[in-house]
This record gives C-alpha cells, structure tokens and sequence, in this order.
C-alpha cells in the first residue's frame, strides 16, 4: 500500500469518527439545546410553576383579546398537539399576530396559565408578496392556491 | 491533479481569471442588489426589512462553502501532499470569516425588526458564532506558522480545519433538529417556499457574491506566492 | 419608512466591507508582485 493510500484511509476513518461523535452529541443535545418549550413538551415533561422558561408554537385563531386596561393581552399557544393558554403585559413585535409564530419568556403561574415577560415573533419559511396573502400554501407542492 | 501543483503554471491561469472572476461578479451583485432593493415587491408579513435576505444569504453560504473549501484543501494538503492546497486553505480563511461576520450582522439587523431582538442563543445563531471563533482560531494557527510553511498553513492548522468542518452540517440541520427562533430551510429539494416574485434577485447575488470571493481567494492565493517568492529568493542571496 | 433604516444599513455595511477587502486584497497582490519582478530584473 502506498503512503497516499494510507494517509487518504486515515484521514477518512479520522473524519467519519467525528462526523459520527458530532452527531451522537448533536442527538444527545436534541432536548438540552432547544431553544423553547413546545406546549406538548409542557404537557408531557411537566414544568413546575415559576420556572424561567421559553414557550414556542403558533398563535390560536381568535384567541388573542386585549384587557380592559389596554396594556396586557390574552392569547393561546398551540404546537397541534397541546394547547397553553398565555398572558402579556407590554408591546408585543409588529409581527406578533393570530396564526403566526411566537417564542415568549415568561413562567407558568398556578393556575396553568404562561405569564410572559417578553415576547418574540417567530415567522416561517415563507415569503410571498402582498398580494398573495390569504392564499393557501400547499406544504408538499410549494404552490399557493386561491382560498375558496 | 498535480497538473496545476507547478507555481508557474497557476499563475498563468490565475492572472486572467481574477479579473474575470471579479467583474462579472461585481455586475451581478450590482444587479441583484439594485433589483432586490427596487425592483421586488415587499413580503406580506415583514415588510421592506425581507430585502436583506438578497445579502444575508449569500453571506451564509460563503461562510459555510468558505469552510468547505478550507477542509477539502486540508484533505488535498495532508494526503497527496499538493503545494498549493495549503496556500488555498490560507486564501480562503480572511473572505470566509468576513462572510460570516456579516451573515451574523446582518442576521441581527434582520432580527431586531422581525423577531423583536438582536440576538438570542438558539441553535442556528450559535453555531454561526461558533464557526465564526473557527475562522479565528484557523487564522492564528496559520499566520503562526506562514514562515515554516513556506507561505501556506502548517499540518496542524490544516487538521484543524478538516475537524472544524464537523459544524457544516450541524449548522444546515440546527433548525430541523432542535426548536430555533431562526425559521426552518426555505429552499429545500422539493422546491423554493420563497415566491418567485421575491426570489430572483437572490440568484444573482448569490452567483456575484460567489464570484467576487473566488477573486479575493485568487488575489491571496497570487500575494502569498508572491511573497514566498521574494522570501526564498531573498535568503539566496544572503547565503549566495 | 423605519423599516427602510434596518435594510440601508446592512446593505451599506456588507457592501463596504466587501469593498474593503477587495481593495485590500488588490493593493496587497500588487505590492507582492511588484517585489518580486523588483528582484528578478536584479542581477
């Protein structure tokens, strides 16, 4: 075997072994290294009231309604699978809207509901112009249709 | 392969093709810069602030197919022993973290009007950063050994950039594989989740800005032969 | 018009960056070159 071969089959092993520790890592961070809680990870992990925590999912349709004291607003927070009720008080981004994304800082109070501290919004991969909104997207085409 | 291993033969090529690397480059960047920011009309949900995306995302990926370059001539370096894989490897580090840098401050310019911050540690923006530290690292350990290495990088400094290439793909998968404020790949095997209307200016920046960093790498490759040249011919003279 | 100052602002950062570079790159190659002809045309 030549020299060449050599050093070309050890830096291929050496380079596969650590692609593959990487990923064992990256597998084992998969929970660690979530940037938020997802509203069925709260159902299924359990996370205790008062604890400093991200809460991400998307804005319920119709949920959000403003208090009486103009400062402080109601919405729920759903991934599909759970459902979390969640409070503000403060200015939320423009982009914070129903049907949207949101990534809020906050604590669960006793009675279950998420108390956030500051709210971030969270838009997906889709960027279309004006026109198009209130079209649907088709998740598996990648074409907008017309809503009926 | 070793065709091109010969100093000499490089140059000749080399001459010509910085210069029609760079300008074809520059006039596309131009075009897509001025048609990204006239031309296409603005996103439904973000606004004007959706025309950075025509810079941040060639930033990203030069960035990214910066470090690619750096572990493929590592790979070329240690294993066929090519002479001038070690000279690209140095070419290639000062574009590729400048690239970075600007994807991750475009990013936050990005952010602070859309998310509503400049900056949080979700996956996406933190394996930037740590590629960012890469480039550093990459940077002292190859100037620290420029003078023994005959104007390229050292053994270990090209090890260094086939292991730092682990972070490639942890990077492209950060949004798939954990929770992230940055949104998921928009344009994936499947097709382009970007409008059409908003997307073409992104090819040509992207190709203009690839060209442009081809002729800054070919502009350092052509300065540390150079001055590798001068350097050998210099101690001749001394000892002769 | 307040999203307009975020847009400006990384367009021009990248783009004199990017020019920055590029200039220093090209005044680096020369200076390079220019020595090494220097020292080939001495005896």
């Amino acid at each position: 075997m030549k020299a060449k071969h050599q050093r070309l089959i050890l830096a291929l092993a050496a380079l596969v072994a650590l692609v593959g520790a990487a990923l064992l890592a990256a597998s084992a961070l998969r929970d660690e290294a979530a940037y938020f809680y997802a509203p069925a990870d709260v159902r299924t992990k359990g996370v205790e009231a008062g604890k400093a925590i991200r809460l991400g999912g998307m804005v319920v349709k119709g949920s959000l309604k403003h208090a009486p004291d103009g400062v402080t607003i109601h919405f729920d927070v759903t991934d599909g699978k759970a459902t979390v009720p969640a409070s503000f008080k403060g200015i939320a981004p423009d982009l914070f809207r129903e049907g949207s994304g949101v990534v809020a800082e906050g604590a669960f109070d006793r009675s279950g509901t998420f108390v956030a501290t500051n709210l971030l919004a969270k838009h997906d991969e889709r960027y279309m112009p004006r026109e198009l909104e209130g079209m649907n997207y088709n998740e598996t085409t990648h074409q907008m249709k017309a809503e009926q | 392969m070793h065709r091109f291993a010969n100093p000499a033969r490089f140059l000749n090529i080399a001459r010509p093709f910085t210069g029609w690397l760079f300008w074809p480059g520059l006039i596309l960047l131009a075009a897509g810069a001025g048609c990204g920011l006239f031309v296409t009309p603005p996103d439904y949900l973000q606004g004007e602030t959706v025309r950075i995306l025509y810079i941040h995302v060639p930033a990203a990926w030069l960035g990214m197919a910066g470090w690619g370059g750096i572990a493929v001539a590592a790979l070329m370096q240690l294993v066929w022993r090519h002479p001038l894989a070690a000279v690209a490897g140095r070419a290639i580090a000062v574009p590729g973290a400048l690239f970075t840098a600007i994807c991750l401050i475009t990013g936050s310019i990005w952010g602070r009007p859309t998310w509503g911050t400049w900056w949080e540690w979700d996956g996406r923006m933190t394996s930037m950063l740590v590629l960012f530290f890469l480039y550093l690292g990459y940077m002292a350990l190859a100037n620290a050994s420029a003078r023994q290495a005959q104007g390229g990088v050292s053994p270990t400094t090209a090890i260094f950039g086939l292991v730092g290439a682990v972070n490639i793909p942890i990077i492209n998968r950060s949004v798939v594989w954990w929770n992230s404020l940055h949104q998921g790949p928009s344009i994936t095997m499947r097709g382009s989740s970007i409008d059409m209307a908003l997307l073409w200016p992104l090819g040509l920046t992207l190709v203009g800005f690839t060209l442009l960093f081809a002729a800054i790498v070919l502009m350092r490759m052509r300065t540390i032969l150079a001055e590798a040249k001068a350097e050998a011919r210099m101690q001749r003279m001394a000892r002769g | 018009m307040n999203q307009w100052a975020f847009v400006i602002g990384a367009y021009a950062l990248t783009f004199s960056a990017t020019f920055l570079l590029c200039l220093r790159c090209w005044r680096a190659m020369r200076r390079a070159e220019a020595a090494v002809q220097k020292l080939s045309e001495r005896p």
